[in-house]
């Protein structure tokens, strides 16, 4: 018999060790520095991230003009916006907004893949990862949204977007109701990533208290 | 053809992982962070449009490590195997046999100092820090490394033309979702400019700067209308090299 779906005992043990010892080598023959893998990690706690992508929803949802510019040129709208540097650095070059509302849902996905928008959003989850994700999504999405938590009504058309050349794709949710008169930064903070690449709605603070 | 140039549409999978957390293990950031730092000492960026002067870097990676290195190494995975381990399991296998096959660490070094860590997990990683390492990874982070070029000749399609998509052979890599081949869509935008890709894909063609296109298709035209969910688009950016006039 195959050994194919037999897996190391320790696996997770086996990988950690790994992964170490392939950072320590190449810190000793100085292809990177022990300081490299750091720097990564920290640009996406500081810089790149869901937070930047809840500051422009929230911007989109308190500015309607502002909203129509991100759909019309994404990048240029972003840059009115005092985020951190690299709105259009690494995977970000060229991102497009779509917006959900008026009979229309959107769904982000990259079937061959796991493209995604790094600078607002930061780094894919393990479900937009996932191969059975990336399989679904394009053939049932409305049953794929519906694991997600989100049925979607027949008169609304679902638009997938596949992310298979240079544009790295975001949604500006709809914004939830019972939201009146809170601050842009108060919005921001209902915003999740899923929310903007369409698997989640963004709930209103009192539903989002009850649900934790 | 490739399992793994097929993905979209599979059937018969079950239900989808809801896991939101990006990284399920806490060594699963370090691998994320080597390829980080991969990308930013590619050699290949020295004559990327933010011309980084990585030929200077005081660094020992002397190659081009590109997101089209990662992705043909996952695509050419045995199929069983890609559906096997985890995202960066896949990761960690393609990256480790890179720097063996390139010759940067022995198979044996790596074994002995895994080993090591498997025996000693807390025991620290030497101390080396490189500054001008650093700044080039901020600086690749902030300004990117777009295949956006001015468009040479016209674009073949205008915005509303019928198109039917091309069944390339799909070698080692492609970036032509298979479950479009042969389909028909619609030019729904013209990008402006022209866009290149890390690798030439040979056969697949895509690499010199080519116009991209935003298409529409309609899920019925893909699935055909008993198997597909009413009401539903899907848009996929389709380099030209793909594309022929709808007949």
């Amino acid at each position: 018999m195959s050994d194919l779906f037999k897996y190391e005992e320790e696996r997770e043990a086996a990988s950690a060790a790994k992964v170490r010892a392939l950072e320590a080598l190449l810190i000793e023959k100085g292809v990177l520095g022990s300081d490299s893998v750091d720097t990564v990690l920290d640009h996406f706690e500081t810089m790149a991230g869901p937070f930047n992508g809840a500051r422009i929803v929230a911007r989109a949802w308190t500015d309607p003009t502002f909203k129509q510019r991100l759909i019309e040129d994404t990048p240029r709208a972003i840059a009115e916006l005092n985020l951190p540097a690299g709105m259009e650095g690494a995977e970000g070059e060229h991102m497009a907004a779509v917006a959900n509302g008026d009979g229309v849902h959107n769904l982000i996905i990259c079937t061959l893949c796991s493209c995604y928008p790094w600078p607002v959003l930061g780094l894919p989850p393990y479900w937009y990862k996932d191969p059975i994700f990336r399989a679904r999504g394009v053939r049932e999405p409305r049953a794929v949204l519906k694991e997600f938590g989100v049925p979607i009504a027949a008169d609304v058309e679902v638009k997938v977007w596949d992310s298979s050349a240079q544009i790295r794709w975001f949604v500006v949710p709809e914004r939830p109701a019972g939201t009146d008169g809170m601050s842009e930064a108060d919005l921001a903070q209902l915003v999740t990533p899923e929310s903007m690449m369409g698997v989640a709605l963004v709930t209103p603070p009192a539903q989002s208290a009850q649900a934790s | 053809m490739k399992l793994q140039h097929s993905l979209g549409g599979l059937e018969n999978l079950g239900p989808v992982n809801l896991e939101t957390r990006v990284f399920v293990e806490s060594w699963e950031k370090r691998i994320f962070g080597i390829h980080t730092v991969m990308m930013s000492e590619s050699v290949h960026l020295a004559d990327s449009l933010p011309k980084y002067s990585v030929a200077t870097l005081p660094t020992e990676f002397k190659d081009t490590w590109t997101w089209a290195s990662l992705r043909t190494g996952a695509e050419g995975m045995q199929p069983f195997e890609y559906f096997k381990y985890r995202y960066y399991e896949k990761w960690l296998m393609g990256i480790s046999q890179f720097f063996v096959d390139k010759g940067y660490v022995s198979a044996d070094e790596l074994a002995s100092k895994t080993d090591h860590y498997l025996r000693n997990p807390d025991a620290p990683l030497p101390e080396q820090e490189n500054p001008a390492i650093a700044k080039q990874i901020t600086d690749y982070l902030t300004k990117g490394d777009s295949g956006q070029h001015p468009l040479g000749t016209s674009a073949r399609f205008a915005k509303g033309a019928s198109v039917k998509v091309r069944d390339p052979d799909a070698v080692d890599h492609t970036r032509l979702p298979g479950y479009l081949r042969n389909k028909h869509g619609t030019v729904d935008v013209v990008y402006p400019g022209a866009f290149s890709y890390f690798v030439s894909t040979g056969p697949d063609g895509i690499g010199a700067p080519m116009p991209v296109y935003r298409i529409a298709f309609n899920a019925e035209d893909i699935w055909g209308a008993e198997k597909s969910e009413p009401n539903t688009t899907i848009y996929a950016d389709l380099y030209e090299a793909y594309l022929d006039p709808a007949v």
